[in-house]
């Protein structure tokens, strides 16, 4: 029935990869230059969100570590890289209640270090709130992962000689482009590809499906609950600082609840445990909202005028969240994930209900 | 049945365990020799410590006085990876398999623990890491064949029959390379046939894989069909140990394990 597999040499597989990734980058390197700025600035977020929402799903979705702490690793990555690239001459012009201190207010690093410099910073970050909070199982780590991403947003208000309190920073140079924010997303996909093809990726799998047994099978649950904890800190880090050089302005009232929400809801409607899912989901939902927009237009219909309700796209989103749930528990891909493999024998059986319902 | 092996030296040997949780005394004083290579039997009635005796081998529950050995190493209060790692392997009695994982992978999580190639390696695909995976592989897939699964190590674990789901919770345990393998009520819930298929099963993988093995068992017929020797428990204190065929003459098994006046036949 099935056609004798095709044996593609591994060479032009390799060099078909190649390929295509010049080809995307050289698509989006043109794109940034002639598409229009609300374009380039909606698919920058994506690239950036499905870079968050893969590591969120890497500790929430492949482990089952239900953490609420995004939002706290995303601020601490996007004032790592602001505090990093900012020029001196701006510290001393945004700074003006109190002075920046020492090394930072004289130093200006390019962007990839300073990135790099974010995702070790909220990796170390992620290590000291995950040793210790990782012992708890469900709703308490939970709920002690939301306290401290809490915890970080009041530090960086109060901390005003390093973060600029509630003020935020400003004049953030502009660094993030298309090339950064899919280069991010693009990093991210293979980690977790690579990552999940590995024996740690399995025992990840298997802490999330009975942490009990895999204990007993000699997997050791501190460290590998942390390995996840860390890489999703470092994802959310990086992205943090993507976000922070793309809109040039942060302040710690960004990183509030509501921002772990949108990366959580991105991650569930895609599906908890799957890398296409979360994908696709988090294009999707980025651009979503801000397709949404006209939903809090002042508008006139049948005669009726509706005022402008803002805040109205959040109703939508909870209303989608909600039928996803009851209809799709486990998002639209489950943890399933998409493969040629899986196109192929699905077209096959296609094919053969077709010819099932001709004969 | 053969005293050759109970004059060897003891695998796995437990030296007046006590656990206690707040004012119950689960399992009290209790004493147990499994010489290398045996097939040990441990019963009772419903609620007499045998699973309490697991965990406490098996590193769930730490103790609250006496010492677990494992060839002379003491393992008392390890956790239960690093037991793990020190060579016994365990079942439980309620399946706990990784539902959402595939049979193949279910055996190669219990192949995690002998790994070399560090995170590093492993995400950057270098020789180490995809030469061992390789093996891995090899490997799960020879002991899936010779469980009997390798037909379905496609399969997701929970789409699996009851009787498949056991025995790939044994294959899973065989995967870590045990020198001791702690089976929790295998037999539950089994059918006579799937019944007589596991007892042989059992005493099959004892020789090909020169196991050690202690068993919790109501059914009957299997702890006295396969097993070499035997300790009865009851209320957490042990009432008897010896062969199946002194266990069954023994008065106060009969009397404790199976009512006043319950006559055994086999």
């Amino acid at each position: 029935m099935m056609a004798e597999r095709k044996v593609v040499h591994p060479a032009l597989k390799i060099a078909a990869v190649c390929g295509a990734l010049v080809l995307f980058f050289l698509v989006l390197s043109w794109g940034q230059e002639h598409w229009d700025a609300y374009t380039v600035r909606i698919l920058n977020l994506c690239g950036i969100y499905i870079g968050i929402t893969l590591g969120l799903n890497l500790c929430n979705g492949f482990t089952g570590q239900f953490s609420l702490g995004i939002a706290g690793f995303m601020a601490v990555g996007a004032y790592t890289t602001a505090l990093l690239t900012m020029s001196p001459a701006i510290k001393q012009a945004v700074f003006f209640i109190q002075p920046l201190i020492y090394p930072l207010n004289s130093i200006q690093w390019g962007f990839l270090p300073a990135l790099l410099m974010a995702a070790v910073v909220s990796g170390i970050v992620g290590f000291l709130v995950g040793a210790p909070a990782i012992r708890f199982r469900g709703d308490y780590l939970a709920i002690t992962t939301l306290g401290f991403a809490e915890i970080i947003r009041v530090v960086f208000t109060n901390i005003v000689p390093i973060t600029n309190g509630a003020l935020g920073l400003k004049g953030i140079p502009p660094h993030t482009n298309l090339l950064w924010s899919w280069g991010f997303a693009l990093i991210c996909i293979v980690v977790m590809v690579r990552l999940m093809r590995t024996t740690y990726g399995r025992a990840l799998k298997a802490i999330r499906d009975d942490e009990v047994a895999a204990e007993a099978m000699g997997v050791n649950l501190f460290f590998h609950k942390n390995l996840a904890f860390v890489m999703s800190a470092m994802m959310a880090g990086v992205g943090g600082g993507l976000l922070g050089n793309l809109i040039t302005t942060i302040d710690p009232n960004m990183f509030r609840f509501p921002l772990t929400f949108t990366v959580l809801m991105m991650a569930v409607l895609g599906g908890l445990g799957s890398i296409t899912g979360t994908v696709i989901s988090a294009a999707a939902v980025t651009v979503a909202m801000e397709a949404f927009r006209v939903l809090e237009e002042p508008r006139v219909i049948l005669g009726l005028s509706i005022p402008g309700v803002p805040g109205m796209r959040m109703v939508v989103f909870s209303i989608a969240l909600m039928i996803v749930i009851l209809f799709y528990p486990k998002g639209f891909m489950g943890d399933r994930e998409f493969s040629l493999d899986r196109v192929k024998r699905f077209a096959a059986g296609l094919s053969r209900a077709n010819t099932s319902k001709q004969g | 049945m053969s005293d050759t092996n109970a004059k060897a030296a003891p695998a796995l040997v437990c030296e007046s365990v006590t656990m206690r949780f707040g004012g119950l005394t689960a399992v009290s004083g209790f004493d147990l020799r499994v010489p290398k290579g045996a097939l040990y039997g441990l019963i009772g009635p419903n609620g007499a410590g045998k699973t309490t005796v697991f965990n406490i081998v098996s590193g769930v529950l730490c103790p609250s006085a006496g010492a677990v050995r494992l060839f002379g190493t003491d393992i008392t209060g390890l956790s239960p990876d690093r037991v793990a790692h020190s060579g016994i392997a365990r079942t439980f009695q309620n399946i706990r398999l990784f539902r959402n994982l595939t049979v193949l992978d279910n055996v190669l999580v219990g192949l995690h623990l002998r790994r070399q190639a560090n995170v590093v390696e492993a995400l950057l695909a270098l020789p180490r890491h995809s030469a061992e995976e390789a093996q891995m592989a090899a490997t799960a897939t020879k002991l899936l064949e010779e469980i009997g699964l390798a037909d379905v190590s496609h399969y997701r674990a929970s789409a699996l029959p009851y009787g498949q789901q056991r025995r790939l919770e044994i294959a899973r345990a065989l995967a870590t390379k045990p020198a001791v393998l702690l089976l929790d009520e295998p037999a539950a819930g089994m059918n006579p046939a799937e019944t007589e298929d596991l007892m042989r099963l059992i005493t099959d993988i004892r020789d090909r894989f020169s196991l050690t093995i202690l068993l919790i068992e109501h059914e009957m017929k299997v702890v006295m069909g396969i097993c070499e020797r035997m300790t009865v428990l009851d209320h957490g204190e042990t009432i008897a140990e010896g062969t199946p065929e002194e266990i069954q003459r023994n008065e106060r098994v009969i009397k404790a394990y199976l009512g006043g006046g319950a006559v055994v036949r086999h």
